[in-house]
């Protein structure tokens, strides 16, 4: 996998080691080196100076990286599985009407040591840690902890922003018998798979219904996969099994 | 042979109809009981009390422990005719002394039942007991009494009725915690200039605050030297050591970027000749 001649970044995608790798992304460098026959050195070092190191015995004399986007969940640490956008401008979608949308979502990046079969998780980074923050989508005691970003509209599935965010379709039918303004979405991401090419990235898409419960009315966010034929990303985290949210209109 | 042996200890006779015999058939019963409640406790803790809350767990593994020995000491009472009747209205009298002497015992033990159902705390909260001064980690609450790991390691016991009847204030039951800081800046100062300052320092630097609930900031107090900010932040509940005692690191550093002055405490004298 050759660099990106554009941005001397390295695209995502497989990388065997020989000697020595070294791969550039924003505000990131990492460098893996052969320090033995059966043994290789990762260094990665960030913007603000933050140096990690770790050493990778092996039982074979030969080790394959691959970097692929990877959910934004674990900057600053690992705290929930929710992501809430907030759209940089409101729909507003008439009664009984639909839309459909793309819009950015921030990712990490993860670099997965591919062991035999296996792909196992070896770091990750975030290029861009100021849109990687938690928000409360509810009251402080009930409410939902969520990886919070402020994004906006993309024009197509591949509008993403390389090594920053990807794009997200999400379709948005208003089944009300009012007018709706949406201005966010507030879902579960590991339901979400990432695939990507090159530098740019998709996610699974999200279907947000809204529709009447009793005299509540609510949103009904589920996950629909998109059909592309980039490469898959492996899940970094460990799958677990989450539900639908259903959030409140406001 | 062994029948003969097993006849003679038959024979043996210790006091009244007690034989070696039948206090031999006891002791098996009793040890056959403690075998049979270590295996079932054993089994209880591998395969069921993983899906259960820890201090339930607990709770339920002794109770299914004591239970079985319980039922292998009434078979060994039974088995050599042991009428157990008789020694309980004989210690009836007994038992109100004892009731006395151990009331405390027994109020302990009450309250971690009350605890128990009620679940002010469970295992792993952070709590805080205004009242004793004790701030920690919770780690059981046992029959007798709860044990607390304070933030300082050392581990505090506590008795089941002062844990219970006193004010537990739960740290973690919310899902994010709020962080709180004061600062004064001078009155020469521009107040919207030095709130936004510290508010874009903030959202840099500290990457647990929320940014929804967004940072607040009041103006609390107009005071002698200075005019007095209150900065509220949220943060998830359990990062509160990368929020409440790098804020005031924060908001400083924010403030000397922006050439914005903290006060010393001041006072202008009027010389009333002049």
């Amino acid at each position: 996998m050759s660099d990106n001649p554009e941005t001397t970044f390295s695209n995502y995608g497989m990388y065997e080691v020989n000697e020595t790798l070294d791969l550039s992304f924003p505000n990131t460098e990492i460098r893996i080196e052969r320090v033995g026959k059966n043994a290789f050195s990762y260094f990665r070092k960030n913007s603000d100076g933050k140096i990690i190191e770790k050493m990778i015995p092996l039982k074979s004399d030969e080790i394959k990286i691959e970097v692929a986007p990877i959910r934004p969940l674990n900057h600053p640490a690992r705290r929930t599985n929710y992501v809430f956008l907030k759209f940089d401008k409101e729909i507003y979608l008439s009664s009984n009407s639909a839309a459909s949308i793309f819009v950015h979502c921030p990712i990490e990046i993860g670099i997965f040591l591919i062991h035999d079969s296996d792909k196992e998780s070896l770091d990750w980074v975030t290029c861009n840690p100021l849109n990687s923050r938690f928000g409360l989508y509810g009251s402080p005691d009930t409410g939902t902890l969520c990886k919070y970003a402020e994004v906006t509209l993309a024009t197509n599935l591949t509008d993403s922003i390389p090594y920053v965010e990807g794009v997200i379709k999400i379709i948005i039918e208003n089944n009300l018998s009012s007018g709706q303004t949406v201005s966010k979405v507030i879902f579960p991401i590991t339901d979400n798979s990432l695939y990507y090419e090159d530098s740019k990235t998709i996610i699974d898409g999200l279907r947000v219904t809204l529709r009447k419960r009793a005299v509540v009315s609510i949103a009904d966010v589920k996950t629909e996969s998109v059909d592309t034929d980039w490469t898959k990303s492996p899940t970094w985290e460990d799958t677990t099994v989450s539900t639908s949210m259903e959030m409140g209109l406001e | 042979m062994p029948l003969e042996f097993l006849q003679s200890l038959s024979d043996m006779q210790i006091v009244g109809e007690l034989t070696v015999l039948s206090l031999l058939i006891g002791g098996i019963i009793m040890a056959g009981g403690v075998i049979v409640a270590r295996i079932v406790k054993l089994l209880f803790n591998k395969y069921y009390a993983p899906t259960l809350p820890k201090d339930t767990a607990q709770n339920l593994g002794k109770l299914i422990y004591f239970g079985i020995i319980i039922l292998s000491f009434l078979a060994f009472t039974s088995s050599q005719g042991i009428d157990l009747s008789g020694i309980m209205v004989a210690g009836g009298i007994f038992a109100v002394v004892i009731g006395f002497a151990t009331q405390s015992v027994v109020s302990n033990l009450i309250s971690g039942i009350f605890l128990i159902v009620e679940k002010p705390a469970k295992h792993g909260d952070t709590i805080q007991l205004p009242d004793m001064g004790i701030s920690g980690t919770l780690l059981d609450i046992g029959t007798f009494s709860c044990r607390v790991r304070k933030f300082d390691g050392t581990v505090i016991r506590i008795p089941n009725e002062k844990f219970f009847t006193s004010n537990i204030r739960s740290l973690t039951v919310s899902t994010v915690r709020r962080a709180e800081a004061m600062v004064g800046i001078s009155y020469k100062d521009d107040i919207e200039n030095a709130i936004s300052v510290i508010k874009k320092e903030i959202l840099i630097t500290m990457p647990f605050v929320l940014r929804i609930p967004e940072p607040e900031f009041r103006v609390e107090e107009l005071g002698d030297s200075s005019v007095n900010i209150q900065i509220l932040v949220w943060h998830p509940k359990d990062d509160w050591s990368q929020a409440q005692p790098i804020l005031l690191t924060a908001i400083k550093r924010a403030l000397d970027k922006a050439g914005i002055d903290i006060p010393f405490p001041q006072r202008v004298i009027w010389d009333a000749k002049k």
